[in-house]
């Protein structure tokens, strides 16, 4: 699973790592990882391993680490945060301090560990957002996907079917395609922000009164054809 | 993601369809436990085990299949794309396969999802096999049997029946593609 997202981190990467700076373009990690050090026990318990996570074990240090940086921004310990003001500074940001001085005056709103996931899990959505955007898609739409499959590099598969049921999990929100290929019903869940998805059309929208249609597994093949 | 791992465990079919229209109005009537009970009724595939009945989607004969064995090391059964043992319950007067043979069939379609690399999940109506090989009943001399390195990669018909999923390309069954109507 993890493989799906390589082309994902680097680029979710840059926009995670330039969020709280937003002036120095060469972040040395060097840096956090010499200035975080002691804050790791008191951070313990955010583990590295959340089942929920796609994007592998160095994603979640560097994040961890960004926020290791904000929280201290809202005073945490005194030494640490004139130690990371003493080496923002060392980058040659004169701003940096000063967003700072203000931010904690103005008491920025402390970010909760509850948060933390529905924080990353937007900011993935973003990135992807942002290559390809993802129209609304509804249980009952009767949409068509161009999919590119490694395997198959001649060209894209196309997929057509009915949405039976959408589940929303952050990045990972799925939809299930059901369609009668060949005389065989066929569903297949798709994550909508894969990167091996290259369009989402809505064709047409059918009226339905549930938010899953399980319903059409039993009913006559006729209700599940799409030409 | 835990949502995503919960619904898998809640799919299949409903039994609401199958019962008749006056129980189905004794049944809106206790709202109360509907939902339970659409949980609890919902069919959780699983993998193909011994006595699993297989459509055969080829031309070599057999009609259909109940599975003996499945060749993968998995205990717990053949998925989509392993190869199973199964003795022929069903098969057409005339063909290469007859009734009561034991044969060899690489599982082309599967109720039961199966995941793939980038996150999708592919799942068929039924289960259907294409036989790729016929059990010898013969003893052979212990030297001359070589059926451990035996690949299954040549179907014994000329022509494959409905869709065919992805997943033979990984293991090696390229005729089946080719021969495919269909591929998802």
């Amino acid at each position: 699973m993890a493989t799906s997202f390589n082309r994902l981190p680097p680029q979710a990467l840059h926009m995670i790592t330039r969020n709280p700076t937003q002036s120095s373009k060469k972040l040395g990690f060097s840096t956090f990882l010499s200035c975080a050090p002691s804050v790791d026990s008191s951070f313990s318990r955010l583990s590295l391993n959340h089942s929920g996570s796609k994007f592998g074990l160095s994603l979640d240090t560097r994040v961890r680490k960004e926020f290791i940086v904000r929280a201290e921004d809202n005073a945490e310990a005194e030494p640490e945060e004139a130690a990371v003001d003493g080496i923002v500074d060392a980058e040659g940001n004169v701003e940096e301090v000063v967003e700072v001085g203000e931010a904690k005056s103005m008491r920025k709103p402390r970010i909760k560990l509850g948060d933390v996931m529905g924080i990353l899990n937007k900011k993935a959505i973003e990135v992807s957002e942002k290559v390809r955007p993802v129209p609304e898609i509804r249980t009952g739409d009767i949409v068509e996907i161009k999919l590119e499959v490694p395997e198959n590099r001649r060209r894209l598969s196309i997929y057509k079917g009915i949405v039976m049921s959408r589940q929303n999990a952050g990045i990972h929100t799925t939809i299930r395609i059901r369609r009668i290929i060949a005389g065989i019903g066929v569903e297949i869940v798709f994550p909508i922000y894969s990167p091996n998805i290259k369009e989402i059309k809505v064709m047409s929208h059918r009226k339905v009164r549930r938010a899953r249609l399980y319903y059409l597994r039993d009913k006559l093949p006729r209700l599940s054809t799409f030409k | 993601m835990a949502a995503a791992l919960a619904s898998r465990f809640s799919r299949g079919r409903s039994l609401i369809g199958s019962l008749s229209n006056a129980f189905s109005g004794l049944m809106n009537s206790s709202n109360g436990i509907m939902n339970g009970n659409i949980l609890s009724q919902q069919q959780q595939r699983t993998f193909i085990q011994m006595g699993t009945t297989l459509k055969v989607v080829d031309n070599s004969g057999a009609k259909e299949v109940k599975c003996i064995q499945s060749l993968k090391a998995n205990k717990k059964g053949a998925r989509l794309g392993d190869i199973i043992v199964g003795s022929v319950k069903e098969a057409i007067p005339k063909g290469k396969v007859k009734k009561g043979k034991v044969v060899y069939g690489v599982v082309v379609r599967a109720a039961m999802q199966k995941g793939r690399v980038d996150g999708s999940q592919v799942k068929f109506d039924d289960n259907a096999i294409v036989v790729v090989g016929i059990k010898e009943k013969k003893k052979k001399k212990p030297e001359e049997n070589k059926k451990n390195k035996v690949e299954f990669n040549q179907p014994t018909g000329t022509r494959v029946f409905g869709p065919v999923p992805h997943e033979m390309r990984n293991k090696k069954q390229l005729k089946i593609l080719a021969l495919a109507q269909h591929m998802v």
